[in-house]
């Protein structure tokens, strides 16, 4: 099991052998960063009612969604180096850091499905469900690379995104505002009052 | 792995229904955003503005008979309804593909009630595309969905099957006009439509004190639709909106607040209905804060069986084969109730003895 699609296959059954496979694969970080884009890409596209109802233009349109993919990406990389501090701190279990990106990435693989989240009065149903699987195959992914025990990797997990929510509530404000900023001159809206109008 | 595991055969089902209905929004979405189709007429529904858009001609992209609304029952379009007359606006189910019903049994409905009701007007809208066109028209699958037609109308059942391809995109399209997301949206456009349709008719869109009554009737689905559509409609008319459910597939949407009345009509065997009652929460008596219950308390929302029907086909609302006991049929009971609404002859109602 290595090919990149079975890779993302055996995560979204929660293979753990899939997280492993992946840390012999060469380009294994690549892997991960690759699926955390796309799904970054895909939840953009599941939220991007609020684009539409400001009429943003499809060239806007397009260039938004990366954008989001982007700082998607951004925020995944702030929780993967909090996952792999708090089991460097909290467990004393030591791993490369592009490892972790690795696995934390692949455990993203049911976040590719956030396009879902368009669909109508079962999209709020969807969402969560996405979100669960996601923490679910991160805890078995961090059970993989870390050689831990299910409440150990649920600690790891819950951990860093903790850690990652204070980082970008505090030292990462400017770069989380620098963000907006790009987005909404991207979209040529401001995107927090639009949010707010949409609902 | 068997090419017709039935496991992969659900799962495949799945993604694909999962699949339409995730594209299911875009239609509403990119007409709002202007990326294609009519471009949102904010006159039209703009209460404070007196004047109709006069440029009103049929889009090119849209066949003839997808062309806003069409009359039932009657020639040309005369001259103005007396102020009392009601305008009935009918807003069929989910098997439509147009503008035009193709069942005889509507179409049958549309004629009678056109009859019974001889001081007003009988519109028909396609409820499933705010941007008016229908399924089989100028669309990207429009092939598709001329063969799902033929399938449908055909008399074998393993062809009826992939009709149902029909009813399930436009169930999908009920679902659109019920999110919050999206409904105000999709309402907006289906209002446009009725408002446009009501114009070409004859309908006197200046404010003033005698503007005719207006009566959505929505058909399963089309309540939905009507429901969502019924607060624009009345801004933009000025008039006393009516919004009757046949046996409708509608959440507890907010429009239910703004229309003047609400009648929901069922039949006790109508299973559809028993359904969806369930299926929206906002409809379930343990939330009396939701539109339903708070339109019910205030008595502008009344549910009332009219007989013992389902929801469609044989022994249907529009069934001309089964009888009630004062020996009407099922057909002619939904007719009388609804003609008996449209006249404002409503208490009691002639529902099935």
């Amino acid at each position: 099991m290595d090919a990149p699609l079975e890779l993302v296959w055996g995560a979204l059954r929660l293979d753990a052998a899939a997280f492993r496979s992946l840390l012999v694969a060469a380009p294994a970080a690549g892997v991960g960063l690759t699926v955390v884009y796309l799904a970054g890409l895909s939840l953009a596209v599941g939220q991007s009612v609020v684009l539409f109802a400001e009429r943003v233009s499809p060239r806007r349109f397009a260039a938004t969604l990366v954008v989001q993919a982007v700082l998607f990406l951004a925020s995944f990389v702030a929780y993967a180096l909090a996952v792999w501090w708090v089991a460097r701190v909290g467990f004393d279990a030591a791993r490369p850091l592009r490892d972790v990106v690795a696995v934390v990435g692949l455990a993203h693989a049911p976040q590719l499905l956030g396009f879902l989240i368009l669909t109508p009065y079962l999209g709020g149903p969807l969402q969560s469900l996405l979100s669960a699987w996601t923490l679910l195959a991160t805890v078995v992914a961090a059970a993989a690379v870390f050689d831990l025990g299910a409440a150990q990797a649920l600690a790891c997990s819950a951990g860093g995104w903790v850690v990652a929510q204070l980082l970008q509530r505090t030292l990462g404000v400017p770069l989380v505002r620098a963000g907006q900023r790009v987005r909404a001159w991207v979209a040529g809206i401001e995107m927090a009052s639009a949010t707010r109008r949409a609902r | 792995m068997p090419l017709l595991d039935p496991g992969t055969l659900a799962l495949v089902a799945l993604a694909a229904l999962l699949l339409a209905g995730a594209l299911s929004p875009l239609e509403t979405l990119g007409w709002w955003a202007g990326w294609y189709g009519d471009p949102v007429d904010e006159r039209a529904l703009d209460p404070a503005c007196g004047s109709a858009d006069e440029s009103d001609e049929a889009s090119p992209e849209r066949t003839p008979e997808a062309d806003a609304g069409t009359e039932v029952g009657r020639g040309e379009a005369g001259a103005v309804s007396p102020a009392a007359s009601p305008w009935v606006v009918y807003l069929t189910g989910i098997q439509a593909v147009g503008p035009v019903s193709y069942a005889d049994a509507d179409r049958r409905l549309l004629a009678r009630l056109a009859d019974a009701v001889p001081s007003g007007r009988v519109v028909e809208v396609f409820p499933y595309s705010v941007t008016n066109r229908a399924l089989t028209g100028e669309r990207t699958f429009a092939r598709v969905w001329r063969w799902a037609l033929r399938a449908k109308l055909d008399h074998r059942r393993l062809l009826q099957v992939a009709g149902f391809l029909i009813n399930l995109r436009n169930l999908w399209q009920v679902l659109v006009s019920a999110d919050r997301r999206y409904g105000p949206f999709y309402s907006r456009g289906s209002a446009e439509l009725i408002v446009r349709s009501l114009r070409r008719r004859g309908y006197p869109l200046e404010p003033g004190p005698y503007a005719p009554r207006i009566v959505l009737v929505g058909y399963s689905g089309g309540a939905q639709v009507a429901a969502g559509a019924a607060p624009f409609v009345r801004q933009r008319t000025h008039a006393e909106v009516t919004v009757v459910s046949l046996g409708g597939v509608l959440a507890a949407d907010p429009g239910l607040l703004a229309a003047d009345r609400v009648w929901h009509l069922y039949g006790t065997a109508d299973r559809i209905h028993r359904w969806t009652s369930w299926m929206f929460p906002g409809r379930w008596r343990l939330l009396p804060w939701s539109p339903w219950n708070v339109a019910r308390h205030r008595g502008r929302l009344r549910e009332v069986a009219i007989s013992p029907c389902d929801h469609t086909g044989v022994d249907g609302y529009l069934d001309e084969q089964a009888h009630v006991r004062d020996g009407r049929s099922y057909f002619e009971v939904t007719l009388d109730v609804l003609a008996a609404i449209a006249r404002g002859d409503d208490e009691p109602l002639p529902v099935a003895a």
